[in-house]
């Protein structure tokens, strides 16, 4: 399963080689994360943690089920942003 | 596999935005700041600074040490560092050990000198086989090593990042380092490429 789903991925990220972000969401997400734990609301450490949480359960989904990515690494980002914010009280 | 108090009945855009006007209005985001650093991502802070240090480190020996040494200030010597570049360790290809670099857990990459990281270096695909199947990974993306190559694969992680020193190419001797940069791709420094020297 793995194979062909790591070649339609490298296929899609060679069509743009300079291609950072898939959508302006990310783009604006990213953002977010980044000047909140450059402004010392939170460690890009904890941020990290929260994400790793969230690709670690989606592994386990597809690990179980044997699916493939569809690139929704910035759904887990999101997620875990939400989720810090949340522990945070910082978007309420 | 997130918290009760998410909206996750909205699409993404809905919800960052919803985040962006909450954070604005309380003072913790400016628009423009978060402009200043999409902006930065997407147009500076990428793999054409990795070629450099790289193209550096071909031409001037005692470059190569220092960033062999200790990879983090010799990229700084270069005016490169900032987020995820604290610990970062340079891995040089030979004739006899080819570098591989992932990250298992998630997406830890060497922002400074390559930018963030591709799609396909965030997918579970890569993340899964990268350390059980290293040479079926490198045939996907069209690298078949010799048997005699040993491959080392790298787990970065949130303390130490890493990026592979591609061999230079044969034929590229009278290069100077701004064609040698040009010549670097993002994926040769992950490792899942090699350097092609330009047809001539």
């Amino acid at each position: 399963m793995s194979t062909a789903a790591l070649d339609k991925l490298i296929e899609a990220t060679r069509l743009d080689a300079d291609h950072v972000f898939s959508a302006p969401w990310e783009a604006r997400a990213f953002a977010i994360a980044l000047k909140l734990s450059e402004s010392g609301h939170f460690t890009w450490d904890e941020f990290r943690d929260h994400l790793i949480a969230e690709v670690r359960a989606s592994d386990r989904i597809r690990a179980r089920d044997g699916t493939s990515d569809r690139g929704e690494y910035y759904d887990h980002f999101l997620h875990a942003l939400e989720n810090l914010l949340e522990e945070k009280g910082l978007a309420r | 596999m997130s918290g009760n108090h998410n909206t996750d009945d909205s699409g993404p855009a809905t919800r960052v935005k919803a985040l962006e006007a909450i954070l604005t209005e309380k003072g913790l985001v400016d628009p423009a700041a978060l402009d200043a650093i999409v902006d930065a991502y997407e147009t500076r802070v990428g793999p054409r600074n990795g070629a450099r240090v790289l193209a550096k480190a071909w031409t001037d020996p005692a470059y190569r040490q220092r960033l062999l040494a200790d990879a983090t200030s010799a990229v700084a010597e270069l005016g490169f560092a900032g987020p995820e570049g604290g610990h970062l360790v340079a891995v040089e290809n030979t004739d006899r050990i080819h570098n591989l670099v992932v990250c298992t857990l998630c997406s830890c990459y060497p922002w400074p000198v390559l930018g963030l990281p591709p799609v396909w270096y965030k997918s579970f695909a890569y993340r899964s086989r990268a350390v059980s199947d290293p040479r079926g990974v490198l045939e996907d993306f069209g690298l078949k090593l010799p048997r005699e190559v040993e491959v080392r694969v790298w787990d970065s992680s949130a303390e130490i990042r890493y990026v592979v020193i591609p061999q230079r190419p044969k034929g590229t001797a009278k290069m100077s380092e701004d064609e040698l940069a040009a010549i670097v791709t993002r994926d040769s420094m992950v490792g899942v490429a090699k350097v092609e020297a330009p047809r001539g």
